[in-house]
């Protein structure tokens, strides 16, 4: 409480010093006599303090790490890219593609399930930092994924144990189409010039796919493995910003202050070229 | 941590019965759903056949064997043999009960189940006609074989009449056979 009051003196007093000093400096205005012509005026563009972003802030292509990491330690992995739209540093909609290979086996069923296809996810990342200037990241995002694909099914033989017989149990190229959401968490750091990287965990639900008699798809390309309805997942991205049509700086709000030429001759000489340099930037 | 601690608890989704079978409820002639008060005991003829010994003999018990017994002849018994379908005994002796659970055959068309009762001496007899199919939920949980039910019909013993409820026949234990008893519960 005493701080917040201390600071707000604070701030009261460098609001006062700085009327003051603004009212010392104010140019008076003379009424005009009659047939006096009005003095010749010059306007200077001053950089307000605040400044706005542009809303197209360019595109970034990444690609992840953890997929094909994790293809290789484990059953299932994929292969992704994504391109993002960057737009005020803040809404970045996205489109990731990707191809997912899953080739499970389990110990104890020894029952096989192999599926390669490709997928698609469609979503928005929100930049949650309170300093959109900056080029760290903390964002928080949703995904709709769909992936259409075939899968493979093979077991051991299946044996009647009352009335007898067998039966090899073994189905290739069941059709399927699987949709899902996501909502991700991720953090991206500026590593050099216009490379990031940064990793995102993933929560996901499976919200259908397409029903089969004799399966059910163990693992969905771009999603997981269905042993729950739900999933978690993570992504480790590389990320290059493409600069496609982004402005190299950002654009600053501009005051017009007019002042009396005969009270500043020492900047009359470089009137114009002032003024042509604000219409430039405009 | 919270992370770590989630992914360290596993769990599948199997199901928790592992063994699809095939739900009978029992009810009365007007369809009260009811407990049978008889002992029932339930078989299912097998394919194939059996060689059966029969020894009889005046003034004693008949003995009835799947194995040649020469002792008997030599006591004087009369040995008959015959060929019968192989059985097997699903349900043994089941008492004050409302419902039965029975498995299916994987590769039949048509299942037999006999119904011998203890207060009556005639058997019912019911037929189950209907197709079968593996089906895999998870490879951790193996193949399962369900089975959709396509016409059943029974003998009227001590069964006055019986109706398909649920055509899926599945882990998810849905009632899938009525079988209406004779006689009316007051």
């Amino acid at each position: 409480m005493a701080r917040k009051t201390i600071i707000h003196i604070i701030m009261v007093m460098a609001a006062l010093m700085t009327w003051i000093q603004m009212a010392a400096q104010e140019p008076t205005t003379q009424p005009l006599m009659p047939g006096e012509a009005p003095k010749p005026t010059k306007y200077i563009a001053i950089e307000e303090e605040k400044e706005k972003l542009v809303f197209f802030q360019g595109f970034t292509l990444s690609v992840d790490a953890y997929g094909p990491a994790a293809y290789f330690l484990s059953d299932y992995g994929t292969a992704e890219a994504a391109l993002r739209l960057n737009l005020k540093n803040t809404f970045f909609p996205i489109v990731e593609a990707g191809y997912g290979m899953c080739e499970k086996e389990d110990y104890n069923t020894k029952i096989a399930c192999k599926v390669k296809a490709p997928y698609a996810r469609l979503g928005l990342d929100i930049n949650m930092l309170k300093d959109k200037f900056q080029d760290n990241r903390l964002y928080l995002g949703a995904r709709y994924g769909i992936s259409k694909f075939k899968y493979d099914i093979a077991g051991p033989a299946m044996s009647d144990p009352i009335w007898g017989g067998s039966e090899s149990f073994s189905h290739k190229g069941i059709d399927c189409t699987s949709q899902w959401l996501e909502l991700v968490v991720g953090i991206e750091v500026k590593i050099y010039k216009n490379f990031h990287m940064g990793w995102a965990v993933r929560y996901k639900s499976e919200l259908s796919s397409t029903k089969n008699q004799l399966a059910k798809p163990s693992c969905i390309p771009g999603y997981g493995y269905t042993t729950n309805s739900t999933c978690w997942g993570g992504t480790y991205s590389l990320i290059f910003d493409l600069n496609w049509g982004k402005k190299k700086s950002h654009k600053r709000g501009l005051s017009i202050e007019v002042r009396d030429l005969q009270e500043y001759p020492q900047e009359n000489e470089n009137a114009e070229s002032t003024h042509e340099e604000i219409v430039t930037e405009e | 941590m919270s992370i770590m601690l989630l992914a360290g608890c596993y769990s599948n989704n199997c199901p928790l019965e592992n063994n699809v079978t095939c739900n009978y409820g029992f009810y009365d002639a007007e369809g009260t759903p009811i407990e049978y008060n008889d002992t029932i005991t339930v078989s299912t003829l097998l394919p194939g056949y059996k060689t059966v010994y029969t020894y009889r003999k005046l003034g004693s018990q008949t003995v009835i064997t799947d194995y040649q017994d020469k002792s008997l002849v030599k006591l004087g018994y009369t040995e008959t043999i015959s060929q019968q379908r192989q059985d097997t005994i699903l349900l043994n002796k089941i008492h004050s009960t409302a419902e039965m659970k029975l498995p299916m055959s994987f590769f039949n068309t048509c299942d037999t189940l006999i119904l011998s009762y203890r207060r009556i001496s005639l058997k019912d007899t019911i037929k189950i006609e209907h197709t079968s199919y593996p089906y895999v939920e998870l490879p951790e949980c193996g193949t399962y074989r369900y089975h959709t039910l396509k016409a059943v019909t029974a003998t009227d013993a001590a069964i006055d009449r019986i109706e398909i409820g649920n055509t899926q026949v599945n882990y998810e234990g849905e009632e899938n056979v009525k079988i209406y008893f004779n006689g009316v519960v007051e």
